[in-house]
């Protein structure tokens, strides 16, 4: 079958090259107002090791958060039907589209030393949540949670179920059956859901710094890092926002033949 | 449908000059420190009163961040930190100030929740351990000043080992002594204003160990309306003292 010969608008090349512009640019002048001569300096400065490290830390952490709460909910979203099951979905996608300060807002009205779970929590056990690398934790994984849930969904309801069915008609317990066949067939996506979390965790600012504080080594994370060199030392900020790019840019490649692929 | 689009494109379109009725307004745009909120607010409000053909634009902040800003080439007429610091990094290494005037002086004290958790009754009880220190980063005035008062009490050891968060200007640390989920703070005397003292209870710093921060004004060299902008530091460091005394600043030494 002879498909009709398409041909691109000469509008959208032009567009496009805007398009690619618009992206690339910002980067660009990222690298040329970098100084070269103090970025190694800044790099591997004590300050700006230990907020890596913490953002790695609260990045994995956060993700793994959601994603151990993402699937039970996704499984229940995608296979049983039941009714407000799309109010679910729209509450479990809000934070994603929520300003990040008002989920900060929001977490200390809960867990906030006077919240309603924080306050019984200080008064019984002396646990103060606020300020600590927890708190941080969960503003980061409160904001990449819902991408979790739909990374889920969309690959549970992809799966051909009849796989599971012969599964269990074998012999195969439902534990066998998840343990062996669902999350097998379910790993391309929950690979793309741990990467997508990590890396909004990883980029994370207005939940962190109103929920969690600024504290170097333990709420601290790279992206506050950045803001508060960048009062002082902007030169220093933007080698550190280098050093962001950085690490995005190594989970692009990371995912490279994995759901980035066109087809 | 279309015919409301469109009504509403007309609007934006016409919008900018329809405050203009014949005579040229200009506009001013102030950066001011953060600790500044309150009064400028009020300030800006009667300055407008007196010369309807201004009007002002606030962008409060960390006086670090500011003056960051205006080296970047942020649009400002007018700067106003807590700091001679910063007035000094915008004349040396920016566009440069002119009319430069001290206009206010302000003192630091300890403020905690009202219902006072860790039972901090005096500047002293900042070191002992376990009580959750706020104060504003390093490089903000009010950060700064606040290590200061530390220092000359001598008990800067402990009571940084308390700090559990280093916000980024003395708003944050208001807030987040008045959440309550902090256990002291170390702001500006003004920032206890009446809106939050029953929230907050202020700890007074002694006057020996007390820190003075000083607030200079000045127009910014480049200004596109000089004219407007030097009339607003005329009036800061003029009829808007009063102003500035019911805020709690001290007058200028």
């Amino acid at each position: 079958m002879a498909a009709p010969k398409r041909t691109t608008p000469g509008v959208f090349v032009v567009l496009a090259v805007l398009g690619i512009a618009f992206v690339t640019l910002p980067l660009a002048g990222l690298i040329q107002r970098t100084p070269w001569s103090r970025a190694a300096d800044v790099l591997t400065s004590d300050s700006s090791l230990t907020a890596l490290r913490l953002s790695i830390v609260v990045a994995t952490s956060a993700a793994v958060v959601s994603l151990v709460l993402g699937f039970p909910l996704a499984w229940v979203l995608s296979r049983s039907s039941f009714p407000g099951r799309r109010v679910v979905r729209g509450l479990v996608i809000l934070p994603l589209v929520m300003p990040p300060v008002v989920g900060g807002v929001a977490l200390l009205a809960v867990f906030g030393r006077r919240g309603f779970l924080g306050a019984p929590l200080n008064n019984v056990f002396g646990v103060q949540l606020t300020f600590t690398t927890p708190a941080a934790v969960l503003a980061a994984a409160f904001v990449s949670f819902p991408l979790a849930v739909l990374a889920l969904e969309a690959g549970l309801r992809s799966l051909d179920t009849r796989l599971e069915d012969a599964a269990a008609t074998l012999g195969g317990s439902r534990w066998y059956v998840l343990r062996r066949v669902t999350l097998p067939m379910l790993a391309p996506q929950i690979a793309a859901g741990l990467v997508l979390c990590w890396a909004r965790a990883l980029g994370e600012f207005g939940a962190t710094i109103t929920f969690a504080g600024n504290l170097q080594g333990r709420t601290q994370t790279l992206p506050l890092a950045v803001f508060e060199r960048l009062q002082t030392d902007p030169d220093g900020a933007i080698a550190l926002s280098l050093l962001l790019v950085a690490v995005s840019l190594a989970v692009i490649v990371g995912l490279r033949g994995r759901f980035l692929a066109a087809r | 449908m279309r015919h409301a689009l469109a009504g509403m494109a007309c609007l934006a379109l016409l919008l900018p000059s329809c405050g203009g009725s014949g005579s040229e307004r200009s506009e001013i745009i102030v950066l001011a420190a953060a600790s500044l909120t309150g009064a400028f607010t009020k300030i800006g409000a009667d300055f407008e009163q007196a010369n309807p053909d201004v009007t002002v634009r606030f962008s409060f902040g960390p006086s670090d961040g500011l003056a960051t800003q205006i080296l970047e080439g942020a649009p400002a007429d007018v700067f106003a930190p807590a700091s001679p610091k910063y007035m000094d990094q915008v004349r040396s290494d920016g566009p440069g100030v002119t009319d430069q005037a001290e206009f206010a002086r302000n003192t630091l004290a300890v403020i905690v929740p009202s219902d006072n958790p860790a039972h901090v009754g005096s500047l002293d009880d900042l070191a002992r351990p376990g009580v959750k220190l706020v104060l504003a980063a390093v490089g903000v005035p009010a950060g700064d000043y606040a290590r200061g008062v530390l220092a000359n009490a001598g008990i800067q050891k402990g009571a940084l080992a308390n700090v559990v968060s280093n916000e980024e200007d003395v708003k944050g640390v208001v807030q987040k002594v008045l959440l309550g989920e902090a256990d002291a703070g170390i702001v500006y005397r003004t920032d206890v204003t009446s809106g939050i003292s029953a929230r907050v209870r202020e700890i007074s710093i002694p006057d020996g160990v007390n820190v003075i921060a000083t607030y200079p004004i000045a127009v910014i060299d480049g200004s596109d309306h000089a004219p407007a902008a030097e009339a607003f530091v005329r009036f800061v460091t003029g009829p808007a003292q009063a102003t500035l005394r019911t805020f709690g600043f001290l007058p200028p030494s």
